[in-house]
């Protein structure tokens, strides 16, 4: 077994290279654990959403207090220094979607029915900005009303009958979800995967091919009493022991980080899927390591295309926020059907063979993939020893 | 001499191909890959019309307030509603689709069903509250005098916008930009490749080449500076295709002041090279290490000026660790072009380039200390 003991070294000593994506799999996915247990979780109730705002006031009335008393109903108020440059700090890097600014001497034209405006910067058209204008304009427009038709009002109790009219809510009803909707941060661990693993298979893949690229390597093992057929073997089963270990590597880390729904039918999809998926890794580390030469160009290669099928197939950004054509290239890639089956098979809720279907089809293509690198490859190979 | 040493030079660095691609090639596909994913993300933000499903029962028929009042916000550009009408059963199914928002069960008040609290559903419920606390105001006045019905009405007919978009000193708050900033930064820190291989280049004691080049008769210092500026070259004409490509080809808006970034570009990639020189003049260990404390050191310091994650420059770097955020050269970059594209003055730029300058006249002094006069006895 001198050949596979071989592969096994060449594995060794690049550990150090692959711990590093391990070491940035394991950072990314704490700081997504952790930012995604920080969002509300909102149990039977319907929940008004609330948008973060600062409330910049010139001027202390009741009818100002009113207001801010009002907008917490669907706004968090941040406190923002007084400097304009820290303000839009802020709002550029959404500490704050909208920074309301009451001029001075507001209230006292707006009692008397002069025309006034509020001023505010926002996220320009964001559906955020729209509900805290809504929110306004309702609370303005209601105490114009009163004004006009109420005739002499002191602020006092326009403020109250704004108070009394105002707590009206119509009646909402939440209904269970068919499906699970937050299918980024649900299998963020599992789909991330296809980055890590990923590049630990190509690198491992590929030094091994390199090494077997080497002329006076192939033909010292050409000319030693192995045969042929059993070197293959042994490099074949060297690739199959590293690729199982990564793969347990990286499912134990997976389930590490959804420890809560490691018993479900959807991590039985979602095994079979990072499974497969191993496969299409090692043969693609196979291709890359038959036409690419040399170290440096393997690391180059193997960062473009694991990063780069990585930033447009959904595993960095969530896929609902990528571009139509984005996705089209995408699906070019594995990787793309990789997430899509992930986050199908996350989704699963009845788990009958026309549910499951759709996370199998695309489990299908993967493996299509996997085929086609491994033929390309032994085809490379084919036309290099007679070259 | 100059003119032979950094001719030769540039043929030299020119035919590295693995620096190449890593100073001009990755930077590159990096920047085609942030736009091909984030080009999209903005539109998450943005506001678009609701979808959403009425139950078209005899309540919403007969009720003509409520039924105006609907139609009158699914009406227009700036609606607010794509409206359906549905028999109960075909409003659950849209839902259960995820074609729609919510649907709403027309009564006293409105009934709203969605299956899963967000933004969007929050809007719908603000009109419907909306909708219901006028119909109490109107009550409200009406109880109070039933005469003035019709002027409750005119009234009523006369909303207005009370908030007004004041208007913005600089650029757009667009975050998305700020990613593009800091991968121009983190090339910048990438030409320290190039410088590494200068330091290394003249130092006898580390490669053959270098101590060929010490027997010649060149002063250290000139053959040094000849061979940097060849290399400055080749990463100030790298930096500036990835320029022209981001803002011409990606168009990725840097602001107004396009002398400015050329600028803050220029002393970027000073600072890149020189910062190289730095680490192979005081690291006496192998090229990988050296390599590897370069990548380590600009990839962290594009994490926390927020390359990955931009909370991090905000939140973790620019309010809790000044320290890191005045020596973290790819923060000061990135702050810089951010405040050319985002601030209608230069106070917070030119504190920025200050930083990186000073920064950079301490890795030119350092190198400079640690490469002159230094012999050797034996190699």
């Amino acid at each position: 077994m001198q050949v596979y003991k071989l592969c096994l070294k060449i594995i060794k000593k690049n550990i150090p290279v692959m711990l590093i994506y391990i070491f940035i799999y394991l950072s990314v996915s704490i700081v997504v654990t952790l930012s995604s247990s920080r969002q509300n979780n909102t149990g039977n109730d319907f929940t008004d959403t609330k948008a973060n705002i600062a409330f910049i006031s010139g001027e202390e009335t009741p009818l100002i207090e009113g207001l801010r008393k009002e907008l917490g109903r669907q706004a968090n108020f941040i406190n923002l220094p007084d400097k304009k440059e820290a303000q839009q700090d802020a709002l550029f890097f959404r500490e704050v979607v909208y920074i309301l600014r009451i001029p001075e001497g507001f209230t006292q034209k707006f009692m008397a029915g002069e025309e006034v405006h509020l001023e505010k910067n926002s996220v320009p058209d964001s559906a955020k900005a729209a509900y805290i204008d809504l929110a306004v304009d309702q609370y303005l427009n209601t105490a114009r009303f009163f004004l006009s038709t109420m005739g002499d009002v002191t602020q006092e109790s326009l403020v109250k009958y704004l108070d009394d009219v105002l707590s009206q809510e119509a009646d909402v009803k939440l209904m269970p979800a068919p499906a699970k909707t937050d299918v980024y941060g649900l299998v963020f661990s599992y789909n991330y995967m296809a980055y890590s693993l990923s590049s630990i298979l190509v690198l491992g893949m590929a030094a091994i091919m390199a090494a077997f690229n080497n002329r006076d390597l192939r033909n010292r093992v050409s000319c030693s009493p192995v045969r042929e057929t059993a070197a293959n073997l042994q490099i074949f089963l060297a690739s199959l022991t590293f690729a199982g270990v990564a793969w347990l590597t990286q499912i134990a880390f997976c389930f590490f980080f959804d420890i809560e729904n490691v018993l479900t039918m959807n991590t039985v999809y979602l095994l079979l899927n990072s499974l497969v998926f191993t496969v299409c890794g090692t043969a693609m580390g196979f291709l890359i390591g038959s036409v690419v030469k040399g170290n440096e160009a393997i690391s180059a290669v193997t960062n473009v295309v694991v990063l780069g099928s990585c930033f447009i197939s959904g595993v960095f950004v969530p896929a609902q926020l990528l571009g139509e054509t984005t996705l089209r290239i995408a699906s070019f890639t594995p990787t793309y059907w990789f997430v899509k089956a992930n986050n199908q098979a996350a989704q699963l809720t009845q788990f009958d063979l026309s549910s499951v279907r759709l996370v199998l089809s695309d489990t299908a293509v993967i493996v299509c993939f996997a085929l086609a690198f491994f033929a390309l490859s032994l085809v490379i190979r084919k036309v290099r020893r007679f070259s | 001499m100059f003119v032979h040493i950094f001719a030769n030079r540039l043929r030299c660095l020119l035919r590295d191909r693995e620096t190449m691609f890593w100073t001009f090639m990755f930077p590159l596909a990096l920047a085609l890959f942030f736009y091909m994913s984030l080009s999209n993300v903005g539109k998450g933000e943005a506001f678009q019309e609701i979808d959403v499903a009425v139950v078209n029962d005899s309540w919403y028929q007969e009720n003509q307030f409520f039924r105006t009042a609907l139609e009158e916000a699914s009406r227009g550009d700036d609606r607010l509603f794509n409206l359906t009408l549905a028999t109960g059963e075909e409003a659950r199914k849209l839902l259960d689709d995820g074609k729609i928002k919510g649907y709403i069960i027309a009564g006293d008040p409105p009934q709203l069903i969605v299956n899963e609290s967000g933004i969007y559903q929050s809007i719908i419920k603000s009109f419907l509250d909306n909708y219901t606390q006028t119909f109490r105001a109107v009550e409200k006045v009406l109880e109070n005098d039933p005469r003035i019905y019709q002027e409750v009405f005119d009234s009523l007919g006369n909303r207005k916008n009370y908030v007004k978009e004041a208007p913005a000193a600089g650029g757009k708050p667009d975050n998305l930009v700020y990613y593009f900033y800091t991968l121009i930064a983190m090339a910048c820190m990438y030409g320290s490749f190039f410088g590494m291989r200068e330091a290394t280049d003249i130092q006898a004691d580390i490669t053959p080449l270098a101590a060929r080049i010490n027997i010649a008769p060149v002063h250290k210092l000139k053959a040094f500076l000849s061979s940097t500026c060849a290399a400055l070259l080749i990463h100030l004409s790298e930096m500036m295709i990835l320029l022209a490509f981001i803002r011409y080809v990606l168009n990725i808006d840097f602001g107004p002041r396009a002398g400015y970034v050329l600028l803050t570009t220029v002393i970027g990639s000073i600072t890149g090279v020189f910062f190289g020189a730095f680490v192979s003049a005081v690291v006496k260990k192998s090229e990988g290490i050296k390599v590897g404390i370069l990548i380590g050191v600009t990839m962290i310091g594009s994490c926390l000026a927020g390359m990955m994650y931009i909370d991090m420059k905000y939140i973790i770097l620019s309010k809790n660790l000044p320290f890191l955020y005045w020596t973290n050269p790819v923060n000061l970059l990135s702050d810089a072009f951010y405040c050319l594209y985002y601030f209608d003055n230069l106070n917070r730029y030119a504190l920025n380039i200050g930083a990186l300058s000073c920064i950079t006249v301490l890795f030119c002094a350092l190198t400079y200390l640690f490469i002159r006069r230094r012999k050797y006895a034996s190699l």
